[in-house]
């Protein structure tokens, strides 16, 4: 050891003797100083939002409330339905509880999967997590603390969904105020009984089956889907009545009575919301609703408390042994080839330059080796398939070809809508990874250009395929005329190109360097304005080439008839104009942004 | 004091702790060194409560970690390679809370954050958020915040990687100065140099095993027993050495052509 002077006199200790062991804190005191951090946390996010970015804030905070309030509004208009279609109130309050029994039993189910795996990476994969458990913070808290985090992100959905349906409810129902002071305990109470359950699901799961969880949860996952299926499959196989009728009203009743189970928290908080909204002081059957209201809402409440204590006492004695088992598994090494369909790609790819192919074949790769990107894909774009092949029923029941053709027109853009969130959150942050990593590329023998236009193949040819088998499906599925269907691969394919051109074009454009996170990069200022400026182009793009089809359809249609107000030689110059400008927004769409990518990637510095 | 009583622990079938039986006196500087995968990492992690281990006992100051780790990790400051900071609080906020969870009292807190601000020389950033922060300035105000309760026992995983020489230096004075004063240093690295320099004692490990312990002059003179010409070639003759043919491939113009 050698001696070396000191670079401060600070660094000795303030006295020479040994500190008195520190004290351990109380659980209150415990609960007091995270209750501090999160308000600390809360106001400095909250401060750096609004600082650095309030186009980001305020467009969440006006979608959120728009999105609220629609729903508010189609609640609203769904319960009033009922009110005038079914006006014997013994039906009306049973359909009602069945809406209620049916909404809140999937969600429990929601609920306990999206808690149990938001909880587990909280508690077993954040670094946060980690540090607390070095602490001489109690294990319970620190569960606590990760438990109600992930309460927070598995329930805003249920709250953002729930409260507009039951404020509906109430108004339509004309509830006392009560009702609405009673909302707040019930669906706190609520949400606390499936994320206990889901908690203690993961806690035990990662405790005794640390090297099956993964078996554990798909095994789970996979029942609730079944039970989805046969949910589904229950309410709407071998219909006997015709839709929308008071037949078809009790038939689906009686098929829906098996969500009313009294054992379930989802009849408690139907039962006691609906007794909450027919509460009052008037008469005798007012009180006694209330106090059923209030004797329901303890019902959950208790059942909820139970819950979150046992909760409590399993990570107590469970969680940091379960994360002691989970960090010490030796790690699998896996010996990685290529694919089968890298070589398939390759060998479509060959008209390509071989530098541009390799880049792209990279990309790829990286996509398919990330469970995060195609799982999230194959999500998204499974749910899309699923809706379209279910529309072929309202081909028949609603024979009406406006109709039809305006919900394929609606189709097209949800789809295009769905691959511009991907391309916000997977294309848009390459560059900025890539720029990280600059130092290999940037010396590499490939121009810059190249990277930007394998970026955009990538994403472009990558797209096409799903994108347009689901607008044919969607088509064939509604039964549209193959004019529709071609213009809706036409449209189809501009989308692709355009929203892959503006995702790489702006992310060239605006490259955040410094993070590393593709999450954090696309929920960045550049990131929200690649979403909107796509979303502005889905939309002119959907409305100049199908507005004018269907009026020259309906053209068309009213051909020859009395009284016929649209001309077809005036709606088919509309058509092609339509399908002109369409072609030449989706072709500015993708060189603007690539150009001016282009020219921002060229001066970045490495 | 720290006390491994025969410690192991396995990851699935690896074993890489094996047997270690080791204790580290109260105001010893201990450095532990070995290559990359050699169960330093595990050793600190079972150190401060986060791995079990597998078999034997770990003791910090009589307390046993895994059936008294709360009591432990009070008595521990721990340093990881990447300390935790969260992004959304200030170096301020960071070590108020910190001292909060070693139960400092407001008052005491608030003087402890001020000494440490103060002799860490983070008073130009400490009310930014620390997402701003760079590396060396995270490490700071990590190590200002495992020292906020005067720890009795200081845990340090490879706390000299990515700093600045400057940085280096106030971290190895410090963990000097604080041995001085009676406080366990238990430091893992894979620097030679760093160990010779400031241990009283260092500890070489290689695929789990405890392969010396001693002063660094002991060290040296089993080298010279050994006849090996440096303290460098010890430590590699000690952790398994150079991979065959390894340096000549590397050193020699496209030797390693076709395989690299």
């Amino acid at each position: 050891m050698s001696n070396v002077e000191p670079l401060t006199d600070d660094l000795n200790p303030v006295s020479p003797a040994l500190p008195q062991r520190a004290s351990l804190l109380t659980a209150p005191a415990e609960a007091a100083l995270f209750q501090q951090l999160k308000r600390n946390l809360l106001t400095n996010t909250l401060i750096d939002a609004l600082r650095r970015s309030r186009l980001r804030v305020s467009l969440a905070t006006i979608l959120t409330l728009f999105l609220w309030a629609g729903l508010l509004v189609l609640f609203y208009a769904g319960f009033d339905f009922l009110e005038d279609a079914i006006p014997e109130p013994a039906t009306h309050d049973e359909t009602v509880r069945v809406v209620y029994g049916i909404f809140f039993a999937s969600l429990t189910v929601m609920l306990v999967i999206s808690t149990a795996i938001i909880v587990y990476s909280g508690l077993y994969c954040s670094d946060e997590a980690t540090f607390l458990l070095t602490t001489p913070i109690r294990d319970e808290r620190v569960f606590l603390h990760k438990f109600q985090q992930g309460m927070l992100f598995s329930s805003w959905g249920f709250l953002l969904l729930g409260s507009p349906m039951l404020v509906a409810y109430g108004i339509v129902a004309r509830a006392p105020w009560f009702y609405y002071i009673a909302l707040i305990p019930f669906m706190a109470a609520f949400v606390y009984i499936p994320g206990s359950l889901g908690a203690i699901l993961c806690l035990l799961v990662v405790r005794y089956l640390p090297k099956n969880r993964m078996q554990a949860l798909m095994v789970g996952a996979g029942f609730a889907a079944l039970c989805g299926l046969w949910l589904v499959w229950s309410l709407f196989a071998s219909r006997n009545s015709e839709l929308l009728t008071p037949d078809w009203f009790l038939e689906m009743i009686s098929r829906l009575r098996s969500s009313e189970n009294r054992l379930f928290p989802s009849w408690w908080l139907s039962t006691g919301l609906l007794e909450a909204a027919r509460s009052g002081w008037e008469d005798e059957s007012e009180r006694t609703a209330l106090v059923e209201s209030v004797m329901f809402l303890a019902v959950t409440s208790s059942n909820a408390l139970v819950l979150h204590h046992l909760a409590v006492w399993i990570a107590g004695w469970t969680y940091r042994t379960g994360y002691s088992g989970l960090i010490s598994e030796h790690p699998t090494r896996r010996k990685l080839s290529v694919a089968w369909m890298d070589r398939a790609v390759e060998w479509l790819l060959r008209p390509l330059n071989p530098k541009l192919r390799m880049l792209i074949i990279k990309d790829l790769r990286l996509f398919r080796r990330d469970p995060v990107q195609w799982t999230q894909f194959l999500i998204f774009f499974g749910l899309l398939g699923l809706y379209f092949l279910n529309t072929r029923r309202l081909s028949y029941d609603v024979n009406y070809t406006s109709w039809v053709n305006m919900i394929s027109f609606l189709n097209l853009a949800v789809v295009g809508l769905i691959l511009s969130t991907f391309t916000t959150r997977f294309i848009f942050p390459m560059i900025s990874l890539e720029g990280r990593r600059f130092w290999i590329l940037g010396r590499l023998p490939v121009g810059r250009d190249m990277i930007l236009w394998s970026k955009y193949l990538f994403a472009a040819i990558g797209s096409l395929l799903p994108c347009t088998t689901l607008i044919v499906l969607s088509d064939l599925m509604l039964g549209v005329s193959p004019m529709i269907v071609w213009i809706h691969m036409l449209a189809c394919v501009l989308l692709c190109s355009g929203l892959s051109g503006i995702a790489v074009g702006l992310g060239a454009k605006m490259p955040d360097l410094r993070d590393d996170s593709p999450s954090r990069i696309a929920a960045g200022f550049g990131g929200t304005l690649n979403l909107v400026l796509s979303a502005a182009f889905i939309v002119i793009l959907v409305l100049m080439m199908t507005v004018p089809c269907h009026f020259y359809l309906l053209s068309m249609q009213q051909e020859g008839q009395p009284g016929m107000t649209l001309n077809e030689a005036t709606q088919r110059n509309w058509l092609m104009a339509g399908i002109a400008g369409g072609c030449l927004l989706g072709v500015t769409a993708t060189a603007l942004p690539m150009a001016i990518g282009i020219g921002a990637f060229r001066k970045l510095e490495a | 004091m720290i006390e491994f009583r025969n410690v192991s622990r396995t990851y699935g079938r690896k074993l890489a702790v094996d047997g270690l039986d080791l204790t580290i006196r109260d105001g010893e500087l201990f450095a532990f060194l070995g290559p990359n995968g050699a169960g330093k990492t595990t050793s600190i992690k079972m150190l401060v409560g986060l791995l079990r281990p597998s078999s034997g006992e770990l003791r910090v100051c009589g307390f046993d970690v895994v059936k008294e780790s709360q009591q432990a990790n009070s008595l521990l400051g721990y340093i990881p390679d990447e300390p935790y900071l969260y992004d959304k609080l200030s170096g301020r906020e960071f070590l108020l809370f910190v001292a909060g969870m070693f139960g400092l009292a407001s008052r005491a807190a608030e003087e402890r954050v001020t000494r440490e601000i103060a002799r860490f020389d983070l008073a130009s950033f400490v009310d930014d958020l620390c997402e701003s922060y760079s590396h060396g300035m995270k490490q700071r105000v990590a190590l200002a915040g495992a020292l906020l309760h005067d720890p009795e026992v200081l845990v340090l995983d490879e706390p000299t990687v990515g700093l600045d020489p400057r940085s280096v230096r106030l971290i190895k004075d410090l963990l000097r100065a604080r041995a001085a004063a009676g406080t366990t240093v238990f430091m893992s690295t894979h620097s030679l140099a760093i160990a010779e320099e400031i241990a009283d004692r260092v500890g070489i490990v290689h695929q789990g095993r405890l392969r010396f312990v001693g002063t660094v002059g002991e060290l040296r003179q089993q080298s010279e027993r050994m006849g090996q010409a440096s303290l460098e070639q010890m430590f590699l003759e000690m952790t398994g050495g150079l991979a065959e043919g390894a340096s000549s491939a590397l050193l020699t113009p496209g030797a390693g052509e076709g395989q690299l």
